[in-house]
């Protein structure tokens, strides 16, 4: 019996891994396939020859060269901005007393309680009327801090102590020297996640970038993306092959730091 | 001059580090809230508003698309959460209780988290497609006839509900193995003591011990549900499905903001789903205490 039963969780976990991975591994092959392969019924799993062409073909009927850097840009520059303004924020606010600090911490917990969606549209009507439509500016300036990464960062600063600030101001070192030289090298692990998951959920970007840039120009990945699949009609196997190249440069990155990823959402439950 | 003053209880330098973030805080984050509300009384266009009372308000609330829009994000929120939760209960569980390889799985289980959503609506896009999708072929193999998952208005929530179903499980299972994990050893040592079987372990221990995380959990993804929008976007390629069938709230909102440049009836219509959030939010939180005790 109860040989059965692990059996059976087996096979159902299996079965669950193979929906979640299979959409992955067929978008990757069917952006190798001619067109006739990728609408063949039954369908092929495995192209004839993989038509390393189909990349050539997304690369002329759209800029992704283009989006690809506008997309690592925008969200490389957010990322070290986040990361600058979050660490400074926290430090001020784990090692630093000063008046109406609680009201501030209470401010940020409120905020992040506000549906994004719901300010996004004034958003735009501020870069509008700053006249930053159709700019980088518009696509960074609105990310360059994160309540949740101040926050996340004020937690994890907490647990050092504050022995250290007050032993590196009696050795005389400025508030600038202490954060450089002992507060980052002590919070590097959560540095690092609060730093790979900016830059996940910056690359993921989708309705912001939708809403400020309509010039080819400024667009990011996945807004090229869902443009090309528009414009290319049934073309899916050039679709998948565009596809592939949003997922992939992240798929990467997410294998290497996997670790430091999962740890990082299961430890305070991020939700992007 | 200042030194005099020093007091170690009240630092003001503490402001210049925060002044970089709190100025995008409040440009980007408290002023649009504000500014919200005072355009949802507001009526024309973005560079010529004037006051308009309550009309906005009127306006959504007797609009039929906007009730759709409603009926429609409140049946994914309804059905995607209890279904991605379980599901992903049972397999956080089989992979905490039978797997050897945990963090092969966990590596495969996460991955649609970090990817775009965007870029896999479109790879389900193509196996949804009545004509070549790999889907239809699959249910043919066992003999049930092909399903028309995006160009019928009947089955476009259907498909965005399986669609819905499948992102949400990645942050789900991690955060249920996370909370999992946290449970102290010691329970199960006594409890297979006893002779417990895996069952009643899983009843009598885990959980219970796991209904904060459930909790948790709940309103977060409620909250996402709510708010669901991409995912609509890249399943019926940057349409709200066919004839409008799998409109959800943000997408009216997007539609009336950014297309009919009615902003005033968008910011309305911002307010009341953010009221809605709040209360479900609110009237859940209520309920599992209840349960709690």
């Amino acid at each position: 019996m109860k040989k059965i039963v692990t059996c059976l969780s087996l096979l159902f976990l299996g079965l669950l891994a193979i929906i979640t991975v299979f959409p992955f591994i067929y978008m990757i092959l069917a952006g190798l396939m001619t067109y006739s392969e990728a609408t063949s019924i039954p369908p092929t799993i495995i192209p004839a020859s993989f038509q390393w062409e189909n990349y050539a073909e997304v690369f002329t009927k759209a800029p992704f060269l283009r989006y690809f850097i506008n997309t690592v840009f925008v969200s490389a520059v957010t990322t070290i901005a986040t990361l600058i303004t979050a660490v400074l924020a926290a430090f001020a606010l784990t090692s630093l007393e000063f008046k109406h600090k609680g009201l501030v911490i209470a401010l940020m917990i409120s905020l992040l309680m506000v549906p994004y969606e719901s300010i996004i549209f004034t958003n735009y009507n501020t870069i509008a009327r700053m006249g930053l439509l159709n700019t980088y500016s518009a696509l960074i300036i609105p990310f360059l801090t994160s309540i949740f990464y101040i926050y996340y960062l004020n937690g994890y600063l907490k647990s050092i102590s504050n022995t250290f600030y007050k032993a590196a101001k009696i050795d005389g070192a400025s508030d600038l020297a202490y954060i450089r030289r002992i507060l980052i090298p002590m919070s590097k692990p959560a540095l690092v996640t609060v730093g790979i998951l900016t830059f996940i959920s910056s690359w993921n970007s989708f309705l912001w970038p939708l809403l400020v840039t309509n010039e080819k120009k400024y667009r990011l990945l996945n807004n090229g993306l869902a443009a090309f699949t528009t414009e290319s009609g049934s073309d899916v196997h050039l679709q998948m092959a565009a596809a592939t190249l949003t997922v992939i440069p992240i798929l990467i990155i997410y294998l290497i730091f996997r670790k430091e990823i999962i740890k990082g959402v299961a430890k305070d439950g991020i939700k992007g | 001059m200042f030194k005099k003053n020093y007091n170690p209880e009240n630092q003001p330098k503490a402001w210049l580090f925060l002044l970089p973030s709190l100025v995008i805080i409040f440009l980007f984050s408290v002023y649009p809230l504000f500014r919200s509300l005072i355009m949802s009384f507001q009526k024309g266009t973005l560079i010529n508003q004037r006051y308009a009372g309550i009309e906005n308000y009127q306006k959504v609330l007797t609009d039929p698309v906007f009730f759709k829009a409603l009926r429609n994000t409140a049946l994914f929120a309804f059905t995607v959460v209890p279904i991605a939760l379980i599901l992903s209960l049972a397999i956080a569980w089989i992979i905490f209780e039978k797997v050897k390889h945990k963090s092969f799985f966990e590596t495969i289980f996460f991955m649609p988290y970090v990817t775009s959503t965007i870029a896999i609506g479109i790879v389900f896009r193509y196996f949804f497609n009545g004509s070549y999708g790999i889907i239809n072929y699959l249910l043919s193999l066992v003999g049930i006839a092909p399903v028309n998952w995006l160009d019928n208005v009947n089955m476009s929530m259907t498909t965005l509900i399986i669609f819905g179903v499948w992102t949400s499980l990645a942050f789900n299972i991690i955060i249920l193995l996370a909370g999992m994990r946290n449970i102290d050893q010691e329970h199960y040592k006594i409890a297979k003591m006893f002779g417990a079987n895996n069952w009643e372990i899983f009843r009598r221990i885990t959980f219970p011990q796991l209904i904060p995380t459930f909790a948790f959990l709940l309103t977060v993804n409620i909250i996402a549900a709510f708010k669901v929008y991409t995912q609509v976007y890249a399943l019926f390629g940057g349409q709200p499905g066919i004839a409008k069938s799998a409109t959800t709230a943000v997408y009216y909102i997007y539609d009336k903001f950014h297309i009919a440049g009615r902003p005033g009836i968008a910011m309305a219509a911002t307010v009341i789903l953010f009221v809605i959030i709040l209360l479900v939010t609110f009237v859940q939180n209520k309920i599992l205490k209840k349960v709690g005790e």
